[in-house]
């Protein structure tokens, strides 16, 4: 079962904080990230361990958030070292390929960088309900009414996407299942069997998704739902704590851009 | 109450109408089975009800308000709720009581209302101390009880259910009907739409439905009595029912109205008591041993 990133119930000043303050500081962490040099890298790793350890999340668990992003930054830190032209490292040995100083210090920073916005982001989800990240997400876009969009079908539609995708997986199981049961090849060895493995999957998993669709959207206007306004179980409430964080990191954001 | 009159729908225009000249009048508070063959419109039927179908001719009332009239859609919504036959579907909230404030929600009642709201209608389905529980990690007889949970915390003054407990074990089944006839005493009326005739039995009437007309109506000691009329319908009659018909027809003195397992036990000591006693009682109480 995938739960990486998934929520840790604790009782923590980083868990107590309006969702909102934690969406902000997300975005803010994206920006603050993009602009700064090493030190500043480093100073904001510091910042995000004692944020996660302030929320008694433990470090291995965190950590294991990297884990399904690992292949993808690898690709990236190796493309950077090959690939940047300047000063090559005197010991790599010569040859068509070249490793330079300038490749290795821009792939370590670029791959630092966005590993440390996947943990930024996952301290977000494991101290964040699910559905406080909704609510928090609806009244953050709030403003997006005047084109004419309403924050509430956005928010809908984010928790529609996390409520289902477990069912979908189980749905995607089954489906597997009874296709192994009648001789079917999960596992070839040639690419192509690969391909067609998945494509008989697709097709039954797509058909059902646009009838559970159809289900659903049955289900929601019996129970009364139009598009746009709405209420919720939970008010969300600005305390002067949150306020303050919420000007300092607009502060900190501002800083780093000027 | 809802007031049918001449309701015909057909999905498409040129086909043949799925449902022919329904004219039908439910009063409130009134438990009502409709049952039939597959294919035989029920689910359309039932779909008029709050208005998720709009009839092709004819018209469909809740007290005044017209289906037709899409002003009264949320009013009508909120006193009709719909109970669907796969629960895994018709729930949206990311924990069970979110799912349950997702109606209250949709009409824009205050934070502090939704609350009251999700927590008594939890109780009432006995659901209280699951609020933060993930919806999918529930059993299927839960996840019924959560979908009328949400309907309750809109107060209807009908639920009408389409075959709700097709996908449930034994124990959720009971739970669900239990819960039926408990809103019932509540002065919430139920439509069950069920191909289980047991279930039809607990109702105070039953609506027979074939090929897009409703075909009967009375109440089930009327209905459910008429064994091979049924059968005829490729409808399965309660077994009880059924053994009581097969006794009569090899021409023992029993009725056929029964539908319980208690009232067959009753008829049949009954039955063996009259035996008895009667003077060309003559079975050997002991076999094998002195009579």
């Amino acid at each position: 079962m995938y739960n990486l990133g998934q929520y840790f119930s604790r009782e923590s000043p980083v868990h107590n904080r309006d969702p909102r303050v934690k969406i902000i500081a997300v975005i803010a962490l994206s920006i603050i990230i993009l602009q700064v040099n090493t030190i500043g890298l480093i100073v904001v790793t510091g910042g995000v361990i004692v944020v996660s350890q302030l929320a008694y999340l433990p470090l291995g668990s965190l950590l294991r958030t990297l884990r399904p992003v690992l292949p993808l930054f690898l690709c990236l830190f190796l493309l950077y070292i090959f690939f940047t032209p300047g000063r090559p490292l005197p010991w790599f040995p010569t040859g068509p390929v070249q490793i330079t100083y300038q490749g290795l210090s821009l792939g370590i920073h670029q791959v630092g960088k966005f590993l440390l916005l996947v943990l930024g982001a996952s301290i977000l989800t494991m101290t964040t309900p699910q559905s406080e990240i909704t609510i928090g997400l609806e009244r953050l876009l709030r403003p997006i009414r005047v084109i004419g969009i309403s924050s509430h079908d956005i928010a809908m539609m984010v928790s529609l996407a996390l409520r289902f995708i477990p069912a979908l997986l189980d749905e995607m199981n089954s489906i597997s299942d009874a296709q192994v049961a009648r001789g079917a090849n999960f596992n070839p060895r040639r690419l192509s069997g690969k391909v067609r493995a998945i494509s008989y999957l697709a097709a039954p998993l797509s058909v059902n998704i646009f009838r559970r669709c159809d289900e659903l959207v049955d289900a929601m206007e019996a129970r009364g739902y139009q598009q746009g306004q709405r209420t919720y179980l939970r008010e969300l409430v600005l305390t002067r704590a949150d306020y303050c964080l919420i000007g300092a990191l607009t502060a900190v954001v501002i800083a780093v851009l000027v | 109450m809802i007031r049918i009159q001449n309701l015909n729908f057909a999905y498409e225009a040129d086909h043949t109408p799925t449902l022919n000249d329904i004219n039908l009048l439910i009063n409130e508070g009134e438990y009502i089975a409709v049952i039939g063959p597959n294919g035989c419109g029920k689910t359309t039927l039932i779909r008029h009800l709050n208005a998720l179908l709009v009839p092709t001719a004819g018209e469909v009332m809740f007290n005044d308000l017209n289906t037709r009239d899409s002003k009264s859609l949320r009013e009508i919504r909120s006193r009709v709720g719909m109970v669907f036959q796969n629960p895994d579907n018709q729930i949206v909230g990311m924990s069970v009581e979110e799912d349950v404030a997702f109606g209250p929600g949709n009409f824009g009642l205050p934070a502090a209302e939704v609350r009251r709201r999700v927590d008594h209608a939890l109780e009432t389905v006995g659901l209280t101390g699951l609020e933060k529980r993930r919806p999918h990690n529930l059993s299927g007889g839960q996840k019924q009880l959560l979908a009328i949970a949400g309907l309750l915390a809109m107060d209807p003054k009908i639920i009408v259910l389409d075959e709700p407990t097709s996908s449930l074990d034994p124990a959720g089944k009971k739970n669900v009907l239990a819960l039926l006839q408990k809103l019932k005493g509540q002065g919430i009326g139920i439509i069950h739409v069920t191909h289980n005739m047991d279930e039809a039995a607990i109702a105070d009437r039953v609506l027979v439905m074939d090929g897009g007309k409703l075909i009967a109506d009375g109440s089930p000691d009327d209905i459910l009595s008429r064994v091979e009329w049924l059968k005829k319908l490729g409808l399965a009659p309660p077994k009880v029912t059924e053994l009581m018909w097969r006794l009569q027809q090899v021409g023992e003195d029993v009725g056929s109205n029964i539908f319980t397992i208690e009232d067959a036990v009753n008829e049949i000591t009954t039955l063996l008591a009259q035996l008895r006693s009667s003077t060309d009682y003559y079975m050997p109480r002991k076999v094998g041993g002195h009579v």
